[in-house]
């Protein structure tokens, strides 16, 4: 079971060909805001090294840009003194940074144990259903909605958790799914 | 926020959560918030206060770290090398505040509810240690958490309770809030310091350990919240008094409990350690809808499965649970009723495990994928004859001592306690199986085997 | 030094060494992926898995320090069953593809797999996939095919540690992570194969070499770089009269494991061969061509016959003999003595190109600059050269006088055809042209060539041997790859066949002969034999992963991280 659906060497302009994980383009360079630059020198002084602030440096891209571009990672890259591979390296290790523009809201399903027993699976289906027969990660056509399953929000009490954007909402049932979805304007 | 306690039982880390002010600094001042701290520091000069009797204190506590392993802190805190070793190096202490154990949500009480409880814990502790500088490496799912904890830091800097040369004692202290960005192996202590460096959150070869080399390779220790709102209470109120709850000597203080899954009233509860589980049971409403109980995670989803049978007498505790052949873990319990179908339970778990492994080490990266795709199959009704087996086998191949972190360990503990314990489920599934008899090789008896080194405590 | 036990063989192991390394050094064969002797130890691939009395668990060898008394045991069940775990772990992903993968034959998983592996496959799951990271370009040099890869990390560790470039990072995590660039950038540092030396499979592999030759058809020869001179240690890998790449050659003092991408792709330039005999002005033909030039090939006698006559009769001051920094210091010391001391002539000069900077990553070496060793002459042998008593060409030397037009030799014998860059340069060439007589040594044509009276057809650096002088005053040999064409010489056996017509050579004289006079009278040379191991260098054979014992880095404790290099990954 060699290879794959890769294109052959022969047919290919030399460069790594943006895919599933390379980081996309957003066609334009970054920088950033006075105010987040001012937030990002006061990040460097909580650190003993420069470098160590690239996670939370992220974070300010992210708020900034609302996801993390390759142009970004280029940026935060130069800020800090690491290398694109390096800081594109960390961008994928962790699951929170979006790698593609996301919805204006942002519904993350907490599918783990405690909510899987409280039939999470089921809700995820549901909703995606009820959104155009969404798959996960993607963005419904008019940008409002993005669906995505995560691990483990640590509301484990309020099964099935919900997180949209950076707000937690409790215990979202198939019964409940409409008047959810209707609430987020 | 459930938080409750048994009846009689005057709460000590929750008492202050359902208290409208709970998150100011104010109500924490009212309510006698940062005394031990302001005593400590007046105490330098005197010489009434040394790091070392602070140390000392906890030591005496018996307190046992609250993240998981149940590590002595006291003991812990002696690992960091003496002035004369380390030379010039800081000392860092980093609070993990990344919850993110499925079936635990205790921390996040504090957080949300009690912020400045962890910072005074941290105050503490970074006497204790010679720390200038201490981090609190906060999930990144928890955005408003984080905004509490870096508002509540603020306040302490205004009034005075951090920075330079706190309250005229000679002491300085900083802390910092730093947000994670969604890694479940960032809980595990080396792959801890490797993220709140720079790094993806790989775990690292030890040693050195964290005490002797964490964080830009100075000596940093690490400390669950909880633990850390331990000390706060022991320094206010002496090990002795820390030490009347509990079972034995080695298992002391309040402790709180995550309760979810199939119970009437899931969330945290805090109760003394060693409370019996059918107790804490009973407090969190029974089992749902009156149904028969069917099997306890007692420790977060890492930690063995047990039947209904082997939890009747289960005290909690890291001793009780262990003797139960689990873990107390992060004291996470999910309750799972008759209803409750445990190949799919066990299918989800290493889903979970599946997703966060970091990829590093060939058994795991290689091995938590493979469980999931067979496991997947089986309750899909894909299965074949030969995987009940081969999953106890290839389990049996992926922990101890075969990866850098116990990360594989807690992978493995779901599926073999699952299979071990609830094998005919598992079998249901075959024989419901489209071709369960197309066999590449014919199983082995290996099953015997494992369940035999379960019965000695030892995953395969 | 410490001493440990190894299967019951007692061995004494550097301070510094780790169990995998005492393994190796007790002849027990530990199979092991991410170890490598000069990258930081990660422990990450766990093939090195061994027993150590007292450690309750099987432990990676590569991340145990070794202690005083320590009792390994590599090769118990437990640590055999170990080993085939994380063997059946690597190969349910594994494509099965080596038929067609250009690793195979020197794979490390495959020798691994053969070794110990388990006879058969017990998944049946799919095998994972990485659609558009498989047969992917990541650089120049540099094809990528992430269904090979076992995650070891060895490439991002020498992007990150010995190039300093930080090109490759892992992307992602658990089951799907990959070794890839950043989307924009390019595995393109100076060194770029060197990723695909240490690849243990064939995740990376080279485009240069991609598909040419099974590696078990190939042979290996012991040779130097001609890419400049720093003289990097290489194995020509070659077949049927056919070089089909260069890898480095393990030197510790010199190149290390290592080589530049520039060296290691000059091996297509060996190839080929345009002149198979002499040729010779021919009067009837001259009369014919427009440009007076005409030639024939003739034979070996006719030629040099001719190049006597003509320094016989030329004045000694207006012959100039120009020697070559891509000689060997042997032949450059020959036509210094026959020009120099038989024709009598003071005009024996070389010139030789300066090149872009290359360096080599080796900290411990003599004369290593910043953790580099740096060359900056576009040739391996300018100080062999200028040691066997061929000068410099200057301004005001006969080769400037000639270039300004105040000299017209009655012979110019230039013994390398392409000595410099220049001779491609029409107007360069027509300045030597001037010369009332050339004379060239060449394998392929060129500018030059195509206006030589006289053109000597010799082997090239694979048909012949001889040694080299590096900048660090290193004295190097080169072996013969192939036998050229039976009347083919190498530039040796030409002059001595001139000198013998003078009657100061002997045609019997060996390369070796010719060391041995170098020996006795040139100071770089002295008290130096051609046998000696530190001329010769190690054989093609030893792999850089066999090189376990000395100058890996130390482990970082708490006691030395203020002397870490760079950390990883930083620009």
């Amino acid at each position: 079971m060699s290879g794959g659906a890769g294109t052959p060497v022969s047919e290919q302009a030399g460069l790594p060909r943006e895919g599933e994980h390379g980081a996309l383009s957003a066609g334009k360079a970054v920088s950033f805001s006075p105010k987040a630059l001012a937030r990002f020198e006061k990040l460097l002084t909580r650190y003993p090294t420069k470098q160590a602030a690239l996670l939370p440096t992220l974070w300010i891209a992210q708020e900034e840009l609302g996801w993390i571009s390759r142009e970004a990672v280029d940026y935060v890259a130069s800020l800090l003194g690491l290398s694109p591979a390096f800081v594109w390296g960390v961008t994928t290790f962790y699951t929170m940074y979006n790698r593609a523009p996301v919805g204006k809201h942002l519904i993350q399903f907490c599918t783990s144990i405690s909510c899987h027993l409280a039939g999470a699976e089921e809700v995820f289906a549901e909703c995606r259903k009820r959104l155009g027969d969404l798959k996960p990660g993607e963005t419904t056509a008019d940008g409002r909605f993005t669906v995505i399953e995560v691990e483990c929000l640590a509301q484990c009490d309020k099964a099935p958790a919900v997180m949209v954007n950076d707000d937690d909402c409790a215990i979202i049932t198939k019964e409940n799914l409409e008047q959810f979805l209707g609430g987020l304007k | 926020m459930s938080a409750m306690w048994p009846a009689g039982y005057e709460p000590v880390l929750l008492a202050r959560v359902s208290r409208p002010d709970s998150r100011s600094i104010d109500g924490y001042l009212a309510d006698g918030g940062y005394a031990s701290w302001k005593k400590v520091l007046a105490g330098i000069a005197t010489g009434e206060w040394t790091p070392a009797k602070v140390t000392e204190m906890v030591k005496a506590s018996a307190l046992r770290g609250r993240g998981g392993a149940g590590f002595p802190c006291g003991l812990k805190w002696t690992f960091v090398p003496p002035k004369e070793k380390r030379g010039n190096k800081p000392v860092y202490l980093l609070c993990n505040a990344d919850e993110s154990e499925p079936g635990t949500f205790k921390d996040r009480v504090f957080i949300e509810k009690d912020p400045h409880q962890i910072l005074e814990g941290m105050m503490l502790a970074s006497f204790a240690l010679g720390v200038k500088h201490a981090y609190l490496y906060i999930r990144g799912e928890m955005v408003h958490g984080a905004e509490i904890l870096n508002a509540a830091v603020d306040e302490a800097y205004q009034k005075g309770l951090l920075g330079k040369n706190v309250l005229g004692s000679g002491i300085d202290l900083d802390i910092t809030i730093h947000r994670g960005a969604g890694a479940y192996i960032g809980g595990e202590e080396p792959a801890l310091t490797e993220s709140l460096e720079e790094k993806r959150g790989h775990p690292r070869v030890k040693p050195p350990f964290p005490a002797v080399s964490g964080v830009w390779a100075a000596p940093t220790i690490v400390n669950n919240v909880e633990t850390l709102c331990c000390v706060k209470h022991i320094v206010d109120r002496g090990a002795d008094w820390f030490k009347g709850y509990g079972r034995n000597e080695k298992n002391t203080g309040p402790k709180l409990f995550c309760i979810s899954g199939h119970v009437e009233r899931p969330g945290v509860y805090e109760a003394p350690m060693g409370i019996p589980f059918m107790e804490l049971l009973a407090l969190a409403g029974g089992v749902k809808g009156g149904r028969k109980l069917k099997a306890v995670i007692p420790g977060g989803s890492s930690a063995p499965m047990l039947t209904a049978a082997e939890v009747a007498n289960m005290p909690l505790d890291f001793d009780g649970v262990a003797a139960a052949k689990s873990m107390l873990g992060s004291a996470a319990i999910i309750v799972m009723d008759e209803t409750a179908d445990i190949p799919k339970a066990v299918t989800n778990i290493s889903k979970f495990y599946a997703h966060e492994s970091c990829g590093q080490c060939t058994p795991c990266r290689e091995g938590t994928p493979w469980l999931n795709k067979m496991l997947k199959r089986l309750v899909n009704g894909q299965g074949k004859r030969q995987d009940i087996d081969l999953l106890l086998q290839i389990s049996g191949q992926m922990g101890n001592g075969m990866t850098i972190c116990v990360f594989a360990d807690a992978a493995i503990a779901p599926v073999i306690s699952g299979i071990t314990k609830f094998r005919a489920e598992f079998e249901a599934y075959l024989a419901k199986a489209a071709s369960p008899d197309f066999a590449l090789s014919a199983p082995s008896d290996v099953t015997k085997k494992v369940a035999e080194r379960m019965a000695e405590g030892i995953h395969c | 030094m410490v001493k440990v036990t190894v299967d019951g063989t007692a061995v004494e192991v550097p301070d510094n060494a780790n169990a995998l390394e005492a393994c190796r050094a007790a002849g027990v064969d530990v199979p092991h992926f991410c170890y490598h002797p000069r990258f930081s130890i990660v422990g990450q691939c766990r093939m090195c898995m061994v027993e150590i009395d007292g450690a309750p668990k099987v432990q990676a060898s590569c991340t145990v320090p070794v202690r005083g008394g320590m009792v390994i045991r590599a090769s118990s069940e437990k640590a055999l069953a170990a080993r085939n775990a994380t063997m059946e772990f690597l190969l349910i992903n594994h494509p099965l593809d080596c038929p067609i993968c250009d690793q195979a034959g020197e794979c490390q998983l495959q020798d691994n797999a053969v070794a110990g592996g388990l006879p058969v496959s017990r998944t049946s799951e799919p095998r994972r996939q990485f659609p558009g990271y498989d047969r992917t370009d990541i650089g120049p040099h540099v094809i990528a095919d992430m269904t090979r890869c076992i995650q070891c990390t060895r490439c991002i560790r020498f992007c990150n540690e010995i190039a300093g470039t930080g090109e490759l990072t892992f992307i992602e995590r658990g089951g799907h992570t990959m070794v890839w660039t950043h989307e924009g950038h390019q595995l393109d540092n100076e060194w770029s194969a060197c990723a695909a030396d240490v690849c243990p499979v064939g995740a990376l592999t080279t485009k240069e070499f991609r598909f040419r030759k099974r590696v078990w058809w190939l042979k290996k020869t012991a040779s130097v770089c001609p890419g400049c001179e720093i003289g990097c240690n290489i194995s020509i890998e070659h077949r049927e009269q056919v070089v089909h790449r260069f890898l480095p050659r393990v030197n510790l003092g010199v190149n290390d494991f290592w080589m530049c991408d520039h060296g290691r792709f000059l091996a297509e330039s060996l190839n080929g061969r345009d002149f198979l005999k002499p040729v010779v002005p021919d009067d009837f033909l001259k009369a014919s061509e427009p440009d007076g030039r005409g030639r024939r090939e003739t034979n070996w006698g006719e030629a040099l016959g001719l190049v006597h006559e003509k320094l016989t009769a030329a004045k000694p001051a207006a012959v100039l003999a120009i020697g070559s920094a891509n000689l060997s210091t042997e032949e450059n010391w020959l036509l210094a003595e026959l020009f120099g001391k038989t024709v009598g002539t003071p005009n024996v000069e070389f010139d030789a190109d300066q090149g872009p900077l290359r360096r080599i990553r080796n900290p411990k070496a003599i004369g290593a600059d910043g953790g580099f060793l740096k060359g900056t002459v576009a040739a391996p042998n300018a100080r062999g050269a200028e040691a066997a008593g061929v000068r410099k060409a200057s301004g005001e030397s006969a080769l400037g006088r000639l270039l300004t037009g105040s000299l017209v030799p009655d012979v110019l014998y230039v013994a390398d055809a392409a000595f410099s860059a220049r001779t491609a340069d029409p107007a360069f060439v027509a300045k030597l042209r001037k010369a009332k007589f050339l004379v060239v040594h060449a394998r392929t044509r060129s500018a030059l060539t195509d206006v030589a009276d006289v053109v000597l057809p010799v082997s090239g650096l694979t048909g012949k041997d001889g040694s080299f002088l590096n900048v660090q005053g290193r004295v190097q040999r080169f072996d013969v790859a192939f036998v050229p064409p039976p009347i083919v010489k190498t530039d040796l056996e030409v002059l001595l066949h001139l000198g013998q017509r003078f009657g100061v050579f002997e045609t019997r004289w060996t390369t070796a002969d010719v060391f041995g006079k170098l020996a006795a009278t040139v100071p770089a040379y002295g008290g130096l034999a051609w046998d000696a191991p530190a001329v010769v260098g190690l054989p093609p054979s030893v792999s850089p992963a066999a090189s376990y014992d000395v100058l890996r880095p130390p482990r970082t404790s708490v006691d030395d991280t203020d002397k870490l290099p760079a950390a990883a990954g930083k620009a």
